[in-house]
């Protein structure tokens, strides 16, 4: 039963009308990985256009010249939409942090696909980094058991 | 790195977190008081411009740097983001929160060095 203690929107994390796709958490994931991919569209058409207009590239809008570039802008629209539904349903210090997972799948994407070098210490990087985001997601998965 | 170079990932930087921040109050916005008033309209503007600068801007820098080079240059806005927000949004940061952010940003950091 619910009384006065309607929680503020923050909490919509703990709430059942977020279940499944509505999930802020779900959002956030869909929008990192979109910017993930973008990024890897955004390198290839870059350095396809590198050469454009050179006096102009400092701009970045000599990439447009690339359809690569248009399908990044693509993926980059999709991150923005479920951004703006995850901040609407999170705070901006718990959902900004989360997306810093991008930090972990960028450099193994730039490795796997563009075959772009991993050195140790950015392999210590990107450990520490997911070892922040099981901190930051922790008091969240807490939550979650009261119910 | 040239100062031109630094200069334009430092603005980036600047108007990546600004936009964030505008954002984030364009939907708190809507929260109450739905899409159709003018705090949203304003914000969301502002918020998408902002944003806009950043990415062409990213865009033009990823021309002449490596992918895994520039991008983790970003990881930075995280410790202004959640400073911004606790001072001018007021979220609470718990210390678990902190601990996280910090850890997640001196990583990032190790990999923007390496």
């Amino acid at each position: 039963m619910r009384m006065n203690s309607e929680p503020p929107p923050d909490s919509a994390v703990v709430d059942r009308r977020y279940r499944g796709l509505r999930s802020p958490w779900l959002q956030v994931a869909i929008s990192t990985l979109s910017v993930a991919i973008a990024e890897l569209f955004m390198k290839r058409g870059a350095d396809a256009t590198a050469h454009v207009a050179e006096e102009w590239g400092w701009t970045g809008l000599t990439t447009l010249a690339s359809p690569l570039v248009w399908v990044g802008m693509l993926l980059t629209f999709i991150s923005f939409i479920t951004w703006l539904y995850a901040i609407k349903h999170l705070p901006l210090s718990v959902a900004f942090p989360a997306s810093q997972a991008v930090h972990v799948l960028v450099p193994i994407s730039s490795w796997l696909v563009l075959g772009e070098l991993i050195s140790p210490l950015r392999w210590c990087g990107i450990a520490l980094v997911l070892a922040g985001l099981a901190l930051v997601a922790r008091p969240v998965a807490q939550l979650e058991e009261k119910l | 790195m040239s100062p031109l170079v630094l200069m334009l990932i430092l603005v980036s930087l600047a108007t990546f977190v600004a936009g964030q921040l505008l954002l984030k109050r364009a939907m708190d916005s809507t929260v109450r008081r739905g899409f159709r008033q003018r705090t949203f309209a304003f914000f969301i503007l502002t918020g998408t411009g902002a944003m806009a600068v950043s990415y062409f801007l990213n865009l033009g820098l990823l021309q002449q740097l490596d992918l895994s080079y520039l991008y983790p240059f970003q990881g930075l806005t995280l410790i202004f983001i959640s400073a911004a927000a606790a001072l001018l949004l007021r979220e609470k940061l718990t210390p678990p929160l902190i601990v996280g952010s910090l850890l997640i940003t001196v990583g990032v950091v190790l990999v923007s060095l390496s």
